[in-house]
């Protein structure tokens, strides 16, 4: 096997591979950079976004801590019933905390009003636009689990398989002498645009 | 004839978006791992330095808003671009110019007419995460307009390497098999993270 062949070969099975996140990076990156029409579209059916599941009495000291904070969200989903595979926790006043339990497929948040010490739980209607960008956001290491760990992995997978695209792409055109002059003028219209925003913006 | 074209199309729009491609596959790296630079520098976020100050001696139109001022502001400074102006109770503008390498922030003070530039030094996730969230349709400016479709065409053409792609490997008989137990697999693996987390 030739270097030439595998490249060729490299390119072309990662490409397959990865394809699904590729598809669902290429599709979510719709909903995001029009996010507006998506809003718009959706308020247009005049439809509640979130439903009560249930509101009950609740109190717990709230640590300010962030660490700290996550097991508190943890105990609160625990004890409103809420399960997930991921959560994050917020504080936006000294009065609230938001939790968010989310999984690709469904959200529920849960919001403590720590002065009327109640917590309302709440289910968000499912949106394919976010369902979508669900998908595009999701990242990181910081959840509990095998899976969301994993996810992450692929995601680094996927990042070096674009520099490898790349890389493979380029030698592979190189490699064809005929396809040099083209190539030059697209690579060099590329970079010299990129260079003009990074530098103008 | 459509066989070339699609391969020819496939090859020249990734060379064309190849910086962006490797933007967006750095910067994603470094939002994944987030948490190792929130190690690393922190949760707050990345301070202003003071760049300059100087008197701005100019004067506004009568009943000028925050917006009109800043923008003045921006072209007086050769800075015009991107940015939001608000105002503070005291009645200075702060004009934030988002700039992708280093934001300024520029505070001017009606009472003395002294501006006050500040700006972010870059930081190379920070640069990098700016660049992948960036938009372009709302600002005005056409050069966010161009960004903006780049973005777009980022998009159409993640899309169309994919679709020429299968057609590429459907055109090579002796990777039919391996290709498709490679798409299978991946496909696999993704409907399982859908469906567990």
């Amino acid at each position: 096997m030739t270097s030439l062949h595998l490249t060729r070969r490299l390119h072309l099975y990662f490409g397959l591979a990865l394809l699904p996140w590729l598809l669902m990076y290429g599709l979510s990156s719709i909903p995001i950079a029009h996010n507006q029409f998506f809003a718009d579209r959706d308020a247009a059916k005049d439809l509640p976004l979130w439903t009560v599941r249930m509101e009950r009495p609740f109190d717990a000291p709230v640590p300010r801590d962030q660490e700290k904070l996550r097991e508190f969200g943890r105990a609160a989903l625990a004890a409103t019933g809420v399960t997930a595979p991921n959560f994050g926790v917020f504080s936006p006043n000294p009065t609230t905390v938001n939790i968010q339990s989310f999984s690709f497929l469904k959200t529920t948040r849960l919001v403590y009003r720590i002065d009327q010490q109640k917590i309302t739980v709440e289910d968000r209607r499912f949106r394919f636009d976010q369902f979508l960008t669900g998908l595009h956001t999701r990242g990181g290491f910081e959840q509990d689990g095998f899976l969301p760990d994993a996810w992450a992995v692929v995601i680094d997978l996927v990042c070096l398989a674009i520099i490898l695209w790349i890389a493979t792409g380029v030698f592979m055109w190189h490699r064809m002498t005929r396809k040099r002059l083209w190539g030059w003028v697209a690579l060099l219209a590329g970079a010299g645009s990129f260079a003009v925003f990074a530098l103008k913006l | 004839m459509l066989s070339t074209v699609v391969r020819q199309s496939h090859r020249y729009l990734g060379l064309f978006l190849a910086p962006w491609l490797l933007m967006y596959a750095l910067s994603t790296m470094a939002m994944n791992h987030h948490g190792y630079f929130i190690a690393k520098h922190g949760r707050e976020p990345q301070p202003f330095e003071k760049e300059r100050e100087l008197p701005y001696a100019e004067s506004f139109s009568a009943g000028a808003s925050p917006r009109e001022v800043g923008r003045q502001i921006l072209i007086s400074l050769d800075l015009d671009g991107a940015h939001t102006v608000n105002q503070r109770p005291n009645g200075s503008v702060v004009i934030n110019r988002n700039d992708l390498v280093s934001p300024r922030r520029i505070t001017y003070t009606p009472g003395d007419h002294q501006l006050l530039i500040e700006k972010q030094a870059p930081r190379a996730n920070v640069v990098l995460e700016r660049f992948h969230r960036r938009r372009g349709y709302a600002t005005g400016y056409a050069l966010d307009t161009a960004w903006a479709v780049t973005v777009d065409l980022t998009i159409a053409g993640i899309v169309g390497w994919l679709l020429s792609g299968l057609w590429i490997w459907w055109e090579m008989k002796a990777t039919r098999v391996a290709g498709a137990v490679a798409a299978l697999s991946g496909a696999a693996l993704f409907l399982l993270f859908v469906f567990t987390i």
